[in-house]
């Protein structure tokens, strides 16, 4: 785990480019820094206004529900598409100066992880507009958001690794993650994917269990199923140090290849 | 200690770097072709067994043709490449400036980009806060440093970079080609730095093109060529074996011959042609070249009465007698003197050619020039001497290069390098 203990040997850097990051986005734009709060609502908007008004869906507090698995799927689709190509793209850094490639994915994920932080305030003024007031259960949110970090952690270092010699692969993976949006319980609950699918989906969607666990604990407020958690978690962990032991090995290459 | 310690280093690199971007299209009409490869084959070697020992506190000058392999080594010390076989140690946190301005956000202020910049460099935050008024002022940018560095010139945009990576403090220093940064100014201000950078013992490792600025400043010089050393050791000498090759590979390619210059990366010529001299030291050690049709048999330096002393007063008259040979009959030939001072500089040059001296012609098979000066006129230090036998257009028949060296003493401290006859007068009254 070499990997993993000079990150945190370059937190200082990570931290530095994850500020660079957040406020290069939105730098010279009018709304600045609001675009960060923008962005979901809008498609929380359109989503609420397709699925609740055009389809009727029978989930009350449709909007409210919808927000909640919205904001992690954005954190993770965002990390992974960007992430992809976040080694093949920053040629700059990796042959001009001794830089330490594992610090670019990780700073991708940082930064949006950062961006769903900034907009859980949001999420609670939605869930109050909507007489939701949270309980206790919503403190098992680190959690959940810890295994989320894994998950997006390993998910992102494999491909950003891959990525510098099969540069297919960050389109590829910008379609699969828009075909992944529909296949994860964030516009309708779990319970409504008939009963012989849903293991399917919990098995081959980790996104799926964490996405619920984060309906259980703000939108049902009970708590989420701890098992699939507890798979979710295990199998990061496992991609993990495969993503890391993938990324090591090809990273001496990087500054040649890309 | 030794800062930097290569030893036996080999840097291969694949050799199509198309292949390196396996596209669908190829990997399919490969497939097809049943021409599936397992392993890429052919490398090009940029590097072959690199030995060389940077010794801390020293300045240790590159030089080498484009594409000989320079800034490889540079990535390979620096560790943004790893080699294919041999080792680089390093002791000391090590600075690398091969290129201005990593990291750089066009839309952040200076200020915002010194602290990025800085710590990708290696700083930690607290220290290019500390060092952010200095970067400032020595970037001399005012108060733009306040504005996107989009809005900069190119000037500006490197003057900031490079302040930034000299305010990094590193105990080895890496710098690849990149002083002449900015105008006449602050060019001047940037070497400054660097002898400053000298002067507290830091190790410097630098690639030039500029070889005025190698002989005076580095300690040490390494000839890359085709990827290997081709010769290291004293800048001076290394300094003139590569200019030799260069000339040589061009009056080849004037010639109409296979040249190496015709494309990048090959190596040079060998300056050990079929000619090997009859006497004194052997060629290619970077002291003596020519095509030795004719030949300086003997270089004697001494005083008035005919004795070599070794040290001479400023004062005194020293005389160079200077024996030669030749193998055929010459028409055109001349001899050159040219002083230099321990650092390399020139300090006086002349030949009978620009001073229309007649030589017998055809020189005779043997015989000795004796070429007196009445008054040294130098200030107290160690001088050198090249000696060369040669043709009007400058083609060598024998050329000395710093063989033969003096030392001149004076019972004044004055400075610089030539001492005129002079007086001192005065007079009262006013001005």
């Amino acid at each position: 785990m070499r990997n993993l203990r000079e990150l945190y040997q370059y937190r200082l850097l990570l931290w530095s480019l994850t500020q660079r990051e957040l406020q290069a986005r939105y730098r010279s734009s009018v709304l600045g820094f609001l675009w960060t709060f923008l962005n979901p609502t809008l498609h929380m908007l359109v989503y609420a206004t397709v699925f609740q008004v055009y389809l009727r869906s029978g989930v009350p507090n449709y909007a409210y529900f919808m927000f909640v698995g919205l904001l992690p799927w954005i954190w993770f689709s965002t990390s992974v598409v960007s992430g992809a190509s976040s080694i093949s793209d920053r040629r700059d850094l990796l042959t001009k100066v001794r830089f330490p490639a594992q610090v670019l994915p990780a700073t991708i994920v940082t930064t949006n992880l950062v961006n769903y932080l900034l907009a859980l305030p949001l999420m609670m003024a939605l869930g109050g507009f909507f007489g939701v007031i949270p309980s206790w259960h919503a403190l098992l949110f680190p959690l959940i958001a810890f295994v989320q970090l894994i998950l997006t952690l390993s998910i992102t270092y494999l491909l950003s690794a891959l990525n510098v010699t099969f540069r297919d692969l960050q389109h590829i993976v910008a379609s699969l993650m828009m075909l992944a949006f529909f296949l994860t319980p964030v516009l309708y609950p779990l319970s409504s994917i008939p009963e012989e699918f849903r293991t399917w989906v919990l098995v081959l969607n980790p996104m799926a269990a964490l996405v619920s666990g984060y309906h259980a604990i703000f939108y049902e407020q009970q708590l989420p199923d701890l098992q699939a958690l507890g798979i979710v978690l295990t199998l990061s962990l496992a991609l993990l140090w495969v993503a890391a032991t993938i990324f090591e090995s090809r990273r001496e290459d990087f500054a040649e290849a890309i | 200690m030794d800062a930097i310690v290569v030893s036996h280093l080999s840097k291969r690199f694949k050799k199509s770097a198309k292949r390196e971007y396996t596209s669908f299209k190829s990997e399919l009409v490969r497939l097809l072709k049943g021409k599936r490869q397992k392993k890429e084959e052919g490398y090009i070697e940029a590097l072959r067994d690199i030995s060389f020992v940077v010794p801390k506190g020293k300045t240790v000058g590159i030089v080498g043709r484009n594409g000989s392999g320079k800034s490889t080594l540079l990535k390979l010390v620096t560790g943004i490449y790893s080699p294919s076989e041999g080792s680089i140690t390093v002791n000391g946190r090590i600075s690398a400036l091969l290129d201005l301005g990593a990291g750089f956000h066009p839309d952040f202020t200076g200020r915002e980009n010194i602290l990025i910049n800085g710590i990708i460099l290696g700083m930690s935050r607290e220290e290019v806060e500390r060092r952010t008024p200095e970067i400032i002022e020595f970037s001399e940018l005012g108060d733009f440093v306040d504005e996107p560095v989009r809005t900069y010139s190119s000037g500006m945009f490197m003057r900031l970079a490079f302040a930034v990576a000299v305010h990094v403090d590193p105990e080895i220093l890496i710098i690849d080609e990149i002083l002449a940064v900015g105008d006449e100014h602050f060019t001047r201000k940037s070497k400054a730095k660097m002898e400053e950078f000298r002067a507290r013992g830091k190790t410097l490792l630098l690639v030039t093109h500029d070889l005025v600025t190698l002989q005076s400043w580095c300690d040490l010089a390494i000839w890359i060529d085709g990827g290997r050393v081709r010769q290291q050791g004293d800048p001076h000498h290394v300094v003139q074996a590569y200019k030799k090759a260069v000339a040589l590979a061009e009056t080849q390619q004037e010639a109409g011959e296979q040249s190496a210059l015709s494309a990048p990366g090959v190596a040079l010529p060998d300056l050990q042609g079929p000619a090997r001299p009859s006497f004194g030291p052997q060629v290619g050690s970077g002291q003596r070249w020519g095509d030795f049709r004719a030949e300086l048999t003997s270089v004697r330096l001494c005083n008035d009465q005919g004795t070599e002393v070794g040290t001479y007063d400023s004062e005194a008259p020293l005389v160079v007698e200077i024996g030669f040979a030749a193998k055929e009959e010459l028409e055109d030939v001349g001899f050159l003197l040219k002083l230099r001072s321990a650092a390399g500089e020139r300090v006086y040059e002349t030949s009978t050619f620009t001073e229309e001296v007649a030589v017998p012609r055809p020189l005779p098979r043997s015989g000795t020039v004796r070429f007196s000066i009445s008054r040294l006129g130098l200030v107290a230090g160690s001088y050198l001497l090249d000696v060369s036998l040669q043709a009007r257009g400058g083609h060598e028949y024998d050329y000395h290069s710093g063989l033969y060296g003096f030392t001149v003493q004076s019972r004044i401290g004055d400075k610089g390098i030539v001492r005129p006859p002079h007086a001192w007068a005065f007079q009262p009254g006013q001005a």
